[in-house]
């Protein structure tokens, strides 16, 4: 509804601009976070007067439904971003329609003088991809409805500060030798959570953020989550047997009951707090992450640094962007996301916003590799998390794959909270997910 | 005094001017015999039709459908409904919605009195003033209010929690898993944002209480605890009947503060209620028709408060004895 206010504003707004002899061409996109960079924005709308670029935000879910809804409808949005946990989603059954085949497209050269040539179509831009992320975009009827922003890349960001006072290694070589299993991780955990005096316990402070993070990282070092390719569309459904599951719930129910855990949620206000007054000696951070840990905690500049997630190799979120199939500006649609998603731009979004990129064509770029950020104690994020990604296997994505792991992360959460034995909420968990398949 | 006049004149006139016959009807207004009328009352009722009665009707036929976005309705029976029944989350979200509405109503109450008796004092200074802001909360977004009230509730550096620890022995309370807590920080967001539209209701009925019974009870030697026991309370009778049904049926639609705490109504879904529930088998869960059937029990219960409403209201304004 707002959207709509904001686009039919926008439109008469743009009315009553006299014409520059260019069609000018309003793209309306649909997004959430900070998957579109108003820094780029103001550049490509620098080189393309006549295209105004109106992103529109929304958190993830809400999106969610607002995509299924305007699919069903139509819409004002030519650009709909969607997280990696719901590209199942839009992969499968008749919903591959609701996004353009960007391989029917063709970029017009507008964008040639930046780097992106005439002609190509989504067919041939793949190559610049990490070929496992690319196919998170591409439906099971093999049209190709999303292209990849960034990929998760997930590592842990610890205060040197107060791992010193805790007489822990501060070194980020030295710091990820402590935990090369995420037994280790939590052992560390509780050596930390032992040194810390009575009053800072007290205080909530703990050495991670919130346990239950570790649910999804140890979820995603694996080949297989909910769903297991079986030549279907759909897949198999394995969230009763796959061992992966039990794995990673008991190794988090394991960190819980080891008090390493502040139970501050992620993205609460409690959180953004925690972060200033050092609840927290650890977080396990997506690339992502870290800008905003920048923004929310300016202060402990110079006190993080950034080292292996154990065990090795995480991921965590990751978008793409479709041009959506009831879009009336698909051209000036598609050459935008093709420019936007180059390498070169990634690289620049890469740098300011910590977003890392997708294009595994830039994975053995020096700029990337030797890319130092300040605020981690000039930790070479670049290489740390090229390092992480590149050890990631690719994960079947299933259409209810958020919905499942919503169910799992309550599940958790009421564990967390002692409001019910491991047992009892994995057993209610499960019940939920069933569920969801009634009706 | 002439519009008197005019009044007792009309008496005259008979009550149904089309069937008496004059011999030539008036032009205009009166050649219609009256039918005029239904084109000024159209408008609300197609508009009422289309998005009133039609959806109304439409979810009452997907009802007895499993229909997912995008793909083809399949005919359910009485599958929906059966489940529904079963459905443990279905029973948590009636007990939470009431348990919120309980501790939002009734305190409320309590404090809209309270402080509409304070601003009907005569000697009050600034009383437009007050008036005014007493409504700012009701007009300020639910989204921007979660928000804020998310950091008085939080369980490790929220305001709140930083007051109950000065007094010794007191933990943290957690606000979003705890169920009755949880409960008090949704119904005190609704109570904040209710409180000053109900004082304005008690305070207009209140004004309307004549002097007179204020000056005799004084005479009388009446306190003001009194004056406010034995003459306000008595006469704010319907008007607390009126806001506590307003305050039903809000509370029957809580949905954006519990949303915002959780989408999913936390952990537990201690604090699902029941349009959140209904929201989440249509947008969370993609169950149109399940989500139909979930809007049919809330209308049953609905249907039924107001019975007893209406019950109530009948006993305690002494009609039908």
């Amino acid at each position: 509804m707002v959207g709509a206010l904001i686009c039919a504003s926008v439109t008469a707004g743009l009315l009553t601009v006299p014409a520059k002899g260019v069609e000018q061409v309003t793209l309306t996109i649909w997004t959430f976070g900070e998957v579109i960079q108003p820094a780029l924005q103001r550049e490509y709308m620098k080189l393309h007067p006549e295209i105004k670029i109106v992103p529109i935000k929304n958190d993830v879910d809400p999106l969610h439904q607002k995509t299924i809804l305007s699919c069903q409808t139509g819409g004002p949005a030519d650009i709909i971003a969607f997280e990696t946990p719901y590209s199942g989603y839009w992969r499968t059954g008749n919903r591959p329609k609701c996004f353009q085949d960007l391989r029917e497209m063709k970029t017009s050269g507008t964008n040639a003088a930046a780097g992106v040539a005439a002609g190509l179509s989504a067919a041939e831009i793949k190559k610049n991809y990490l070929p496992w992320r690319w196919e998170q975009g591409v439906a099971f009827n093999d049209s190709v409805i999303g292209i990849p922003t960034d990929v998760g890349g997930l590592q842990v960001a610890y205060r040197t500060d107060l791992f010193k006072k805790a007489g822990l290694p501060t070194d980020r070589a030295a710091v990820s030798k402590l935990w090369p299993t995420w037994d280790k991780f939590i052992a560390t955990g509780q050596k930390y959570v032992s040194k810390l005096t009575p009053a800072e316990k007290k205080a909530g402070k703990a050495f991670i953020d919130d346990a239950g993070s570790i649910y999804a990282a140890v979820m995603n070092q694996g080949t297989v989550k909910y769903y297991e390719p079986n030549n279907t569309d759909a897949g198999k459904l394995v969230y009763k047997t796959n061992p992966q599951i039990k794995t990673a719930w008991n190794t988090t129910v394991k960190a819980m009951n080891s008090g390493i855990g502040a139970r501050l949620g992620q993205f609460t206000s409690d959180w953004n707090i925690g972060m200033n007054k050092g609840a927290m000696a650890t977080i396990l951070a997506p690339a992502w992450m870290l800008d905003y840990i920048k923004k929310q905690a300016p202060d402990t500049k110079g006190k993080w640094d950034i080292a292996d997630l154990p065990v090795g190799g995480g991921n965590q979120g990751g978008t793409q962007l479709g041009v959506t199939g009831y879009s009336k500006n698909k051209q000036a649609a598609y050459d935008f996301l093709t420019w936007y998603l180059a390498p070169e731009q990634q690289l620049k979004v890469f740098k300011t916003y910590g977003l890392f990129p997708s294009t595994s064509v830039l994975y053995d770029d020096a700029a990337l590799l030797e890319y130092k950020d300040e605020f981690f104690s000039n930790a070479p994020v670049g290489q740390i998390y090229t390092k992480g990604v590149l050890q990631l296997k690719p994960i079947f994505e299933g259409e209810l794959q958020r919905t499942i792991d919503s169910k799992f992360g309550a599940g958790l959460g009421r564990v967390a909270s002692k409001k019910m034995t491991s047992e009892k909420s994995f057993a209610l968990v499960i019940s939920d997910i069933d569920k969801l398949f009634k009706n | 005094m002439t519009q008197f006049k005019a009044s007792q004149g009309r008496k005259k006139a008979p009550l149904t001017p089309w069937k008496t016959k004059t011999k030539k009807p008036l032009p205009g207004v009166g050649s219609l015999n009256g039918r005029w009328g239904y084109f000024a009352i159209a408008p609300f009722f197609l508009i009422f039709l289309v998005f009133g009665v039609a959806p109304v009707i439409y979810s009452i036929y997907i009802a007895f459908f499993k229909w997912a976005p995008m793909e083809d309705p399949e005919f359910n029976g009485l599958n929906n409904f059966i489940f529904l029944l079963q459905d443990s989350d279905f029973w948590l979200a009636i007990r939470n919605t009431f348990s919120i509405w309980a501790l939002s109503t009734f305190p409320q109450l309590f404090i809209a009195i309270s402080l509409a008796a304070i601003l009907r004092n005569k000697r009050l200074k600034g009383k437009s003033f007050w008036r005014t802001i007493l409504l700012v909360p009701n007009i300020t977004s639910i989204i921007a209010i979660t928000i804020v009230f998310q950091q008085l509730f939080g369980r490790e550096y929220g305001l709140i929690n930083l007051l109950l620890g000065l007094i010794p022995g007191v933990e943290n309370i957690d606000f979003i898993e705890g169920v009755i807590p949880s409960h008090i920080q949704i119904a005190t967001m609704i109570t904040w944002r209710w409180v000053g539209y109900n004082i304005l209701i008690f305070l207009a009925s209140m004004l309307a209480i004549p002097d007179e019974l204020y000056e005799s009870a004084s005479v009388d030697g009446a306190t003001k605890w009194q004056q406010f026991r034995y003459v306000t309370l008595p006469s704010l009778k319907n008007t607390i009947t009126f806001v506590l049904i307003v305050g039903t049926i809000g509370g029957l639609q809580v949905f954006a503060e519990p949303q915002q705490l959780n989408a999913e109504g936390g952990s537990s879904k201690q604090f699902l209620t029941l349009t959140l529930f209904l929201f989440n088998q249509a947008f969370l869960n993609n169950k149109y028709g399940y989500a139909a059937a979930v809007g049919i029990a809330i209308t049953i219960i609905v249907l039924i408060i107001s019975a007893v409403n209406f019950w109530i209201t009948r006993k305690i304004s002494g009609e039908g004895k």
